[in-house]
């Protein structure tokens, strides 16, 4: 008999169709965590709040009453293959069709017409019904499987430009969606490097993480839509996260500002070259602004731990993303390269066992590896609680970006796993990039030289 | 635009591409395992799949049987991994050693 807490119910009923069983559940009231035992004593005596049945009568019920013709013998299903185009109708019906359907994330959307997805497709080489992957936000449900042409509906809907579509592409052939089900609410966040954020224009400057930007603000998003329509996130059938979380919005979606970092980017220390346009990508929940100003009173490194007692420190992973000022600073207080400060952090770090064993995530996902003897959590769970403990225990898994527009020293810090880097060259047009509107390109390239002026005169040296 | 031309505008077709992607798979449906016509004397797994709050629960699960039921036998353990995998040999174990199991607490 499954037990599932009663603000499951439509989930788990659900879920269990989806897997060919009409199982009989039972619904005991939600949340049981953290309630006290004679409250879960009146929870098992009293009524499954769904059915409205008293809950042990019940699961007894469940274990002996006869099964029905449906229960011995389910039927096969399989959900209706979507077709290639919609019923015409009127644009507003339309816009009122998809938003209805929960195909958007709430703002307005560009039409996905024949004409303005051929465009789109203008801006790959890849086969229209080429497959570029499959998708779900959840681990035990369904994939979806998508083309490149559905791929360039959901970039059309997100407003954005040819240009954009093989970033886009190399999203979708992350087969990660940007918003996981969990009850959690996860963000993430996804980097571009490479030369491609020159030639399409993407911010890793000033204000890159805020919406001043094209490329950034239409990548995002179209992650995002491609996770509600080819990852079949909906709200309370497959995507649970309480709260939800609002860099779902735009993911993060940046580039790293390479030209002003004084350390190797990202993509190069992960062993791609240095002319190799990638996206990576990075999972978690939370960002923490530094605010201040590094080195002012205390050094970065020393903040860094400070902050990182924020984090419950479940995935033994952080990201941070921090101005080319604070490499800067890092650099002169003798990390030479970003490795040197992940290593110090990993050393420094620490936290008292009671800290770390008291997060209900950390209970939930961790302490299951400490029962089974995995090392170092089989020996953590057996300290007291005031004992301390460094538990990012792999300096690999502490990772750097620098993105910023230097006109403060500090950094985010995130709790964020990287899952992958994914190539976006496997994705560009025949000729290599798509050509753009040549006034476009000025206005762009105007902008950049207004910015390097302004650092340039700033007189701050990079080196 | 002009009145007329707004009005024109709003009455148009347009056919749009569908944005979803494709299902994949064919469900197999999975009968029910058969039922038991009592459970007096009989022996129940409960299993605590991990989330917080499921152990003390399924503790005051086996106390209620204790205490009305004391002929079923119940064994309680905590899932070995975490509770996103399977984990077949558990299940080849309970169908040996268990005549019914409870299974949660799911969310």
């Amino acid at each position: 008999m499954p037990l599932a807490s009663a603000r499951f119910a439509e989930y788990a009923a659900q879920d269990s169709q989806n897997h060919g069983m009409k199982l009989r559940f039972s619904f005991p009231p939600y949340p049981l965590v953290g309630r006290p035992r004679e409250v879960l004593r009146m929870y098992v005596e009293g009524n499954d709040p769904v059915s409205g049945k008293p809950l042990m009568p019940q699961i007894i019920d469940g274990f002996t009453r006869p099964l029905t013709e449906e229960e011995k013998k389910p039927k096969a299903s399989r959900r209706k293959a979507r077709p290639r185009l919609m019923q015409p109708d009127t644009e507003e019906n339309l816009h009122k069709l998809f938003l209805e359907n929960g195909w958007t994330d709430g703002a307005p959307i560009v039409l996905p017409t024949e004409e303005r997805v051929a465009h789109m497709l203008t801006g790959t080489a890849a086969d229209p019904n080429e497959v570029v992957g499959q998708m779900t936000i959840t681990i035990h449900q369904e994939k979806l499987e998508y083309t490149v042409e559905r791929v360039a509906v959901n970039a059309v809907m997100a407003g954005a430009g040819p240009e954009h579509l093989p970033v886009i592409l190399a999203l979708a052939a992350s087969e990660e969606g940007s918003m996981p089900s969990s009850t959690t609410s996860f963000g993430r966040m996804a980097v571009v490097n490479g030369p491609i954020r020159q030639e399409i224009g993407m911010n890793s400057g000033l204000g890159a993480l805020s919406p001043f930007n094209h490329a950034n603000t239409v990548i995002g998003r179209a992650w995002t839509l491609m996770t509600i329509n080819l990852g079949d996130a909906r709200l309370g059938e497959t995507f649970m996260g309480s709260t939800g979380n609002n860099m779902n919005y735009n993911n993060m979606m940046i580039a790293e500002n390479e030209e002003r970092s004084i350390w190797e980017p990202f993509h190069v220390r992960m062993g791609f070259k240095k002319d190799e346009s990638v996206v990576s990508l990075f999972q978690g929940w939370s960002a923490i602004n530094s605010m201040g100003a590094a080195g002012c009173c205390r050094p970065a490194q020393e903040e860094m731990l400070i902050i990182l007692q924020a984090f419950p420190c479940l995935q033994g992973a952080l990201t941070l993303v921090m101005d080319p000022l604070v490499a800067k600073h890092l650099k002169e207080q003798g990390f030479d390269t970003p490795k040197q400060l992940s290593k110090y952090l990993s050393e420094n770090f620490k936290m008292t066992a009671g800290q770390f064993w008291g997060s209900d995530v950390v209970y939930s996902l961790v302490e299951p590896n400490a029962r089974n003897g995995i090392e170092p959590y089989a020996s953590w769970l057996k300290l007291p609680k005031d004992a301390m403990i460094a538990p990012y225990t792999v300096p690999e898994k502490i990772n750097v970006i620098v993105v910023g527009g230097e006109t403060q020293a500090l950094w985010l810090t995130t709790d964020m796993w990287h899952t992958k880097t994914v190539s976006i060259d496997r994705w560009r047009p025949k000729a290599g990039a798509y050509r753009e509107d040549e006034q476009a390109v000025r206005r762009r390239q105007a902008r950049q030289k207004r910015h390097a002026a302004a650092l340039n005169a700033s007189g701050y040296d990079l080196k | 635009m002009t009145i007329t031309r707004a009005k024109r505008a709003s009455t148009l077709l347009t056919t749009v591409l569908d944005p979803r992607g494709q299902p994949t798979i064919v469900v197999q449906p999975q009968p029910l395992a058969p039922r038991l016509d009592t459970i007096q004397g009989k022996t129940i797994y409960l299993v605590d799949v991990g989330f917080g709050g499921g152990w003390e629960f399924l503790e005051e699960t086996v106390a209620w049987f204790s205490r009305n039921m004391p002929s079923v036998k119940t064994t309680l353990l905590h899932k070995k991994g975490i509770m996103f995998v399977d984990e077949p040999e558990m299940w080849a174990e309970m169908s040996q050693k268990a005549d019914a199991v409870i299974f949660g607490v799911g969310g």
